[in-house]
Order: C-alpha cells, then structure tokens, then sequence
C-alpha cells in the first residue's frame, strides 16, 4: 500500500481527531451532545475563508479569529439556547437539547447559503506547494493540518492539566456537585467548554478549508464521522475521542483504497458492531 | 410535558365538521398542485406519528425516513421486479417495515439513549448505501418508476389512479384516518399511559414491574409499519423511488415536523406540523432566496422549543386559543349562574 | 346562543384560513397583452438550492437573456407571432421537488412545456407531465437508460444526449492527446449497472484504452482513487461527477506528484476562478471539461445566427456585470431545447397540439446552437428523440477556456 494512502489517513485522522475532541468535551461537562458541530466545523471554515480572501488576515491569525469567533458563536447558542431548554423535565431533557442541536444544522446550513452563497469556494492559495519526499509528496497545507492540530491538542493537553481551568474543567467532569460546593460556578465553566468545543470544530474547519474546498454543506460528514470516532474510542473518554479519530482517519482511507465504492458502508458497519458488543467503545466506562 | 386531553377542548362535532371539511376539498377544486400538497402533507404526517409515538417512550429515533424507504422499495420491488400486484405489495411493505423494525428494536432498543440515536442515523446511513448498491433489485442510483394502482371497479362507478389526483387524495385521507385512528386509540389506553411512563421515570417504571424493552419495541415496531405503509404511498405517489429521496435529512425533517406540531398530542401535532411545514416549505422553495427553507424549519424548532412550554407545539397554540375563547366563557357563564 | 356564535365564527376563521393558504401556492394568471407576439410559457425545474446549486444558478441569468434576445424576432407559426416566457423553479436536484415543481408549472403557472431539464430526477418529472400530455425535454443521462419507455411516456424528448457525450467527450480526449496511454473514467455514480456496460461496450468498439471505477458521493479524499488510476495505467483521467470532486481530484493529484497526468470533467467550466482559486493555479492548468463556444467549433458547423445570439447574450451579460463575462457552458441546453420547439411548432403549424408537435420532431431536423441534426434513432432506448450534440472540450490555460478538441455525434440508430 503506497505510503501517501497513510498520510493522507493522517491528515483525515487529524480532522477527526479535533472534531471528536470538541465534542466529547463537551459531553463530559454538559451531559449534551451537540449536534451542531459539524456546523461550527462549517462556519469556522467560512470565517477563514473570508478573514483570508476579503480581511487579507494571514492563515495563522485567520485560524485564531475563527476559533475566537465560533467559540463566542458556541458560547451565545448555550447561555441563550441551550440552558433554557436543559432546566426541564427529567428523561427528557437530553432529547429536547439534541432536537435544538439538530435544528440547528438546518438553521445554519440555510443561513450560510442565504449569506455566502452556493458556489464552492477554495483556499489553494494559502501555503501552496509540496514536499517532495523522493517517492512520494505531500502538500504543505496537509503537513501544517498535522502540525495544527498537534499544537491544539497540547495546549488542550496543558490548559487541562496545567491551569486552574483546566483543574475546575476536570472537577466539573468529575463531580459537578462537590465543584459547586467548592466555589466553582459550574454554568461559567459550561460556558467556557462550549466555547472551546466550537472553538474546535472551527480551527478544524479552517485547517481543512485549503485542503479541500468550502461549502455550506461542508460540515455533515465531519459531524457524522466525529460521532463515529466517539463510539469508537468511547464517548466519556478524551483520549478515547483522540484514539477513536485516529483509527477512524486512518481505517477511512485504507478502506478507501481496497474497496473502492464498498468502502461507505464498512464504516457504519463497523461502528454499529463495536456499539452493539461493547457499547463503552474501547476506552470509555461501562454504561449504566 | 403537559398531557392536554383533547375531549375537553375538540368537542366531537367540530372534529366531525373539520373531517368533513377535509373530505370535501376535491369538489372545490382538482388541481393536482393543491391536492399534491395535502396528500404529500398527509405521507409526512404519518410518519411523524411514528415519530412522535417513538419520542414519547422517550428515543429519538432518526430513522423514520430509513423505514419509509424500507417500505417504498418494498413496494417498488415486488410490484416491478416480482410483478406482484399493488395492494399485497403494499401490505407486505408495512409488514417487512415492521418486521425490520423489530429485528432492530431488539437488538437496539437495550442501549438506548444517545446511542440508540447514533445507531439509528447508522442505520438511516446503511439503507441508502444498501439501496445505492444493490442495484439488481433496487435499481441502483436510478431507482426503479413505480407504476400507480390499478383501476378499482365498484359496481358501475371505477376509481382510475392513473387519469387524475383524486383518488390519490381520498387513500391518503383513508390511510391517515386509519393511522390516526390507531395511534389514537393506542394513546388512550393504558399503553399510552406506560409510554409516557417509561420516557419520563424509566427507573421508577421499572420498579414498579413494567418491562421497559417490551414497550420501546412496541412503540418502534407499529411506527415502523404505518410508517413503511406511508414510504409505500410516497413510492407510488411520485411513481418513482431513489436512494436519496428518503434518507437522513428527511428524518431530521420528520422530527421537526413532529416538534414544532406539538407533540403532547399524538395525531393532532403530527398533522398540523406535517401540513404546515410541508406547505410552508413548498412556498420558501418560490422564492429566490436560496437556503431559507432549511433555515425557517431550522428556527421553526429552535423557537418552538425556547418559547413555549416544553411539549408543546402549533397544536397548543390552537388548544389554548380555544380553552380561552371557549371554556373559559363558558366556565364564567356557569359561575355567573 | 353566544356559544354557537363563537363556534362557527372560530370554524370560519379556520376555513378561510386553509383557504388562502391553498389560494397563495397557485398564483392568478396574468393577463395577456392585448397586441403584439402571443406568449407562450415554459417551466424550468433546475437545482437553485442544494449541492448541484453552482450549476443551476450560474444559468439563471443568461437564460433569461438569451429568452430576451431570442423574443426581440420570436417565431411565427401561421400568421401569427410568438414569444417564450421561462418561469424557472427550484427542484432541489431531488424526486419530491422535482414532482413539486412540474406541478407547480404546469397547474400553478399554466405552462405547456417543461424545457431545460437537466437534474436528476427525471422519472419523478416525466410522471407528472406525460399524463398531462405536457412535452417535457430533458436530457439522457444515466437515471434515464432503463427508465424511459416509449409507450407510455410519449410527450418525452431528449435534447441533450448526455450519456453518449460522454463517450464523445472521450473520442475527443483521444483526438486531442493521440499518444494517450490509457483513459481513466470515474464515475460518480455506484454500482454497474447496464447504462455503463452499454458505454463500455461502445468505448470498446472504437478500440479507446480506458478503465472505469467508481465512487462514492460526499468524497473529498480522493488518494486512494489517483493512486489506483496512476497503477492501472492511467494519464488521462475523466471525472464525471460534480464540479467539487472533479477539482479535488485535479489538486489531490498535483500534490501527490502525479503532474503528468490530465485532469478534467464531464460538465462545462463555470469560471476558470474556481478553479484556480480551489486547485491552485499549477493545479487547474490543463483541466479540461466541456467545451460550449459554438463560435469556436472547428468541426461542427453551427448556424451563425445561433452563434451570435449566444454572443449577445454574453456582451449584455458583460455591460450588467461591467466586466467581461466569459460563461458559456448554458448554450447546448435551453437554447437548444426552445429552438427545437419553435421548430417544430412551425413545421406542425401548431403551438397547441402536443402531438402533431411531437410528431414534427421525431425524424425532424433542428438547426440550434451546437449544430444541426436530424432526430432519427427509433431504436435508441424505442425513441427516435435523442438530439446529438458533439463532444467537445477545452483546456483551462492561464486563466482562461481554450478550445482543446471535438468529436462529433455519429448519427444515433
């Protein structure tokens, strides 16, 4: 198997990786599972496309703007969205906030074809170019994905484990009670997860927009991939989010490449079959 | 959720006098657009139904639209491919729509929750491929052309599908009465009391002896058949079945129907949700803003849910609007006395 | 008393409500103008919204100029002078939307004719026109091959030969790089099926080198397909999918080092921009895909008359916009469709009568803007009516569409 299969796999994985990352997030902290993520994936997209086009904003500073812009996007759709539709009947709480979420990928697929328009837009002009590696070559852009996404993810890793945020993200995760208790505003820190989740799905949004093009559409598979990787890896688990993007990225283009055509279906079989056996995915805890 | 018993509010005579109404459009007019949209409001609404009849034993299944292809190709196989004549074929598609439903409802229903969702919106994912790929029998990309239903003689007068909409108008009208009538029905009795039960208090429902598993399948199982019987009429409705048309964006449609109708009443928010969606949809696609039906039922969801009280729809609007130009004036009358 | 009042005064609400809405969906017909051309209307269901969006939308404006031009003379069948109206509706690439549209046409906006079809969803269409005896042109196209039957849809008639052109698109590749090594064709559509066995077939006859795969939608990642391309062989590689997949693929190719290898798709070329902007500039050189400057044929001979009405419509087009508009790729469809018809509402002498219509073009021979051709073909899926334009491409060099090669329609059986 030619070796620009993996890396391409690599670069699917990365995508993966930081979209099922933003969602588990925020499912530890807010018990919800944010159906509109794919279409944070698809504005931040949008925004980096125009903050680089229209605002001449370097990819770099673009990609900041829009994890800043969608993360506040993310913030305003839970303070003023979800949490009043959350205090509300017990058992039924979840399903109310996924059909808002769910409403919300029509709401914002339609807003984005009313305000951007239906032609297909592409970012080849940033970091053109490729890396000749002898027998095979890979693009710039595909290599800065990686590096992205690399140093997204420690700075998660830092802000978790290294900060008093992160030290009041993972009380909350844990025991939201006992945070309360000690002083820990428990719907500031919802915010703030929200915020970061979106703000996830954006800079994964605008790595991928000169990889490939954007649309307003852009944003279904990501979102259906991401949940796939989650059931993969284990939906309580933030390292089983990583692991579970990883093999999906991966299996995704290997698949590819020995089937062909067959290769959609493989995957949902797959995932469907890991639920039905091991519903924890591969490293989440057992559910109740 | 507020559980509004429409007795109180729906006396029988205006429900009678709304049906007739309903009966009686053909004779104003037989434009095949404006009976087109009440008959494909109609599809929609049974399926909402089974939405809704679902939601209330507390899944969110995004499938509906799956068993809806379920049943469409059912009926297109064996009326194209096995030449079966219509009316076996459109049994059989409600039958095999449940029979599938069960065998998954079986399997599924146990995890539940999130993941029951996921499993479904697989599943939504998995009968398109199968119908994409399976072309000897599904026809492939293309589809298969279903031919409509045959003629039906009664004594002298003979009902032709094939010459005008009519007839078409009066199935669905028969198909949802029929629906209707057993969801209601099912509502009413103690099974509708254990649905909620178990979506609301699955714990307690369990303490107190009732086998949850059983119920949930229940709900899914009939869904599932109405609506592979609502799939079947759509097939031959628009004499055409493809892998795309019902897949899972149509599900997310159905469950936006099925909220923002209301679904603290079974039949009556399926049926105003279906219809004024569909119908508002058809008039958002005129005009030249492109993208704003997606956007309106998008919002229609997420302002029905932020405004009013949860579990309540368009349905309630109409309840309330009633309880208060009605009962309430009543009820001041019989004070007064 | 009060209680009966309220009741029905609630009920009427409700009544006269349903009412206008039932009322709103079927607009009033307007009034015809008492002199001058007599009007006639034509529907258009086209994908306004939705993935297939680039192309239906690029066309709205020029069809509505081209229908300007063409009115400034109209047709005169008998004494009497006639213009087009196009009333162009969103189908959304999709069976409900396209039932819905026709509908809308033809009992909402009155129209006798369904004219410039193009999106997939041609049996959900045909179904609703051929029972109201409404002549509905549409092209072929792989969801046509084993739908179509001549007995009970005889109001149908293709003006595009969409399945075919693709192979002429393919003889044209091999005129345009004669030292080709092998032609890849992916194809977005999945699963063989007997459309492409019969394309095959036809590509075999001719002794072209080729090697079909498939693909399935929605991908973006096309590695794994450029590489089992490169390893069977393949330095031409044809993608007949949306224009999104095409460009993927051209870049995805470029950056895995494969330059050598031309790249280029089965529909015309929207604006070389996108192009350049989604694949990069290195990227898009060379991408060829069809080719609709009838001006610029070098083989077909396309009426002149034709040819400068197209041109007209673009310098119009060009003045709105204040800079050089240069989109040719709407020319094979509408124009050529209404040009059959008022064709052969003359040599009907009819504008009313479906049938004699119908009659005139089958066998008849149309002058349009790709060229002249004579309907024959009675064994082509049992219908004569297959208009045959040529396949012809072009190259995108710097930034701009240049002819690259044409291969003409072999006259249909």
């Amino acid at each position: 198997m030619p070796p620009a299969i993996l890396i391409d796999g690599l670069t699917t994985s990365c995508l993966y990786v930081t979209m099922a990352f933003g969602m588990v997030l925020v499912f530890s902290i807010l018990g919800i599972l944010n159906w509109s993520h794919g279409s944070m994936f698809m504005l931040g997209a949008f925004v980096v496309y125009y903050a680089v086009t229209a605002g001449g904003i370097p990819f770099p500073l673009s990609l900041l703007v829009s994890a800043c812009v969608i993360g506040g996007l993310g913030i305003l759709i839970q303070m003023f969205i979800i949490e009043r539709i959350s205090f509300t009947v017990a058992g039924l709480g979840m399903i109310y906030v996924s059909a808002v979420t769910v409403g919300l990928i029509f709401f914002f697929e339609g807003a984005a074809s009313m305000l951007f328009g239906l032609q297909i837009k592409g970012l080849a002009a940033v970091l053109p170019g490729v890396l000749d590696l002898g027998a095979f070559s890979v693009s710039y852009q595909k290599i800065a994905v990686v590096v992205f996404t690399l140093v997204t993810m420690i700075t998660m890793y830092i802000v978790l484990n290294r900060t008093k945020l992160g030290l009041a993200i993972r009380a909350v995760a844990q025991e939201p009670l006992a945070s309360r208790l000690y002083g820990i505003s428990v719907r500031r820190i919802s915010w703030i997860v929200m915020g970061i989740g979106c703000a996830l799905a954006a800079i994964a949004g605008g790595l991928m927009a000169p990889v490939y093009s954007v649309n307003p559409f852009m944003g279904r598979i990501p979102l259906i991939m991401s949940l796939l990787a989650i059931i993969i890896g284990g939906a309580g688990s933030l390292t089983g989010a990583i692991v579970g993007g990883i093999i999906l990225g991966l299996l995704n283009s290997i698949i590819a490449y020995y089937l062909g055509w067959g290769s959609e279906i493989m995957l949902f079989l797959l995932v469907i079959f890991i639920l039905l056996l091991r519903p924890q995915g591969l490293l989440g805890a057992s559910p109740k | 959720m507020r559980y509004i018993d429409y007795k109180t509010i729906l006396p029988g005579t205006v429900v009678g006098f709304l049906v007739a109404l309903i009966v009686i459009i053909p004779v104003f007019t037989t434009n095949p657009m404006i009976l087109s949209i009440f008959i494909i409001s109609g599809i929609w609404a049974i399926a909402t139904m089974g939405f809704t009849l679902i939601l209330r034993t507390g899944q969110f299944s995004l499938a509906q639209a799956a068993f809806m292809a379920v049943g469409g190709y059912v009926s297109a196989i064996l009326t194209v491919k096995l030449g079966m004549p219509f009316w076996p074929s459109f049994l059989l598609a409600g039958i095999v729509s449940g029979i599938v439903a069960l065998l998954l409802g079986l399997v599924v229903l146990r995890v539940g929750g999130m993941y029951f969702t996921i499993i479904t919106l697989g599943v939504s994912e998995i009968v398109r491929v199968i119908a994409l790929m399976w072309d000897s029998a599904t026809g492939g990309a293309q589809g298969l052309l279903v031919p409509p239903p045959p003629h039906i003689i009664l004594g002298s007068f003979e009902i032709n599908f094939a010459a005008s909409t009519v007839p078409y108008y009066y199935f669905m009208v028969f198909l949802v009465a029929i629906t209707a009538l057993v969801f209601w029905q099912m509502d009413r009795s103690r099974l509708g009391g254990v649905f909620l039960g178990i979506a609301v208090n699955p714990i307690l429902a369990e303490h107190q002896g009732i086998h949850i598993m059983k119920y949930r399948v229940i709900a899914f199982t009939v869904a599932a058949v109405f609506t592979g019987f609502a799939g079947a009429y759509y097939a031959t409705f628009l004499s055409a079945i493809t892998p795309l048309m019902l897949g899972t964006w149509q599900s997310v449609s159905i469950m936006i129907m099925s909220i923002v109708g209301g679904i603290s009443s079974l039949v009556g928010g399926a049926l105003i949700g279906a219809f004024v969606l569909y119908t508002l949809g058809i008039y958002l696609n005129r005009l030249p803003i492109y993208g704003i039906q997606p956007f309106v039922y998008g919002a229609a969801i997420v302002l029905v849910l932020l405004f009013l009280p949860k579990g309540t729809g368009l349905i309630d609007l109409w309840g309330k609007l009633w309880h208060k130009v009605f009962r309430e004036p009543e009820k001041a009358e019989i004070a007064e006395e | 008393m009060k209680k009966w009042y309220k009741l029905t005064a609630i009920l009427a609400v409700t009544v006269i409500l349903l009412g206008m809405f039932a009322m709103a969906c079927a607009p009033t017909p307007a009034a015809q103008a008492p002199t001058g051309p007599i009007i006639i209307k034509v529907g258009m269901p086209t994908a306004l919204s939705g993935p297939a969006a680039p192309w239906g939308q690029s066309s709205v404006e020029p069809y509505e100029t081209w229908i300007e031009v063409f009115n400034k003379e109209g047709f005169k069948v008998g004494d009497k002078t006639y213009n087009f109206k196009m009333i162009q509706v969103d189908d959304q690439n999709s069976e409900d939307g396209g039932a819905a549209a026709a509908k809308q046409l033809i009992f909402g906006d009155n129209v006798k004719f369904i004219v410039g079809h193009w999106t997939w969803n041609w049996g959900a269409i045909a179904a609703v026109t051929n029972p109201a005896k409404v002549i509905f042109f549409s092209r072929t196209g792989d969801d046509v091959q084993s739908l179509y039957n001549s007995q009970t849809m005889p109001y149908c008639v293709f003006g595009n030969p969409a399945l075919e052109q693709s192979n002429y698109d393919i003889r044209a590749l091999t005129i345009a790089y004669p030292d080709y090594k092998r032609i890849g064709i992916l194809d977005m559509t999945v699963g063989k099926n007997a459309a492409w066995a019969v394309q095959d077939a036809q590509l075999d006859k001719w002794g072209i080198r080729f090697y079909h795969e498939w693909f399935p939608p929605n991908v973006e990642d096309f590695a794994p397909y450029v590489t089992r391309l490169h390893d069977e062989g393949c330095d031409i590689v044809y993608v007949a999918g949306w224009i999104g997949e095409s460009m993927m693929f051209a870049k995805q190719r470029w950056e895995m080092g494969f330059k050598d290898m031309h790249v280029g798709c089965s529909g015309p070329i929207i604006d070389t921009s996108i192009y350049v902007d989604t694949c990069g500039y290195d990227a898009a050189q060379g991408y060829f895909g069809q080719y609709c400057a009838p001006w610029e044929y070098k083989k077909t001979v396309v009426n002149p008359k034709y040819s400068e009405q197209c041109r007209e419509v673009l310098s119009i087009m060009s003045e709105k916009a204040g800079k050089p508009v240069v989109y040719t790729g709407w020319t094979p469809y509408l124009p050529t469709h209404l040009l059959i018809l008022s064709q052969a509402m003359q040599a009907a002498g009819t504008v009313d009568d479906p049938d004699a219509i119908m009659k005139a073009i089958r066998g008849g021979t149309f002058d349009t803007p790709v060229g002249k051709w004579t309907m024959s073909g009675t064994k082509t899926y049992g219908s004569p009516v297959v208009f045959g334009s040529p396949g012809a491409l072009c190259t995108i060099q710097g930034d701009k569409e240049v002819y690259l090669s044409e291969s003409a329609m072999d006259p249909l059986p």
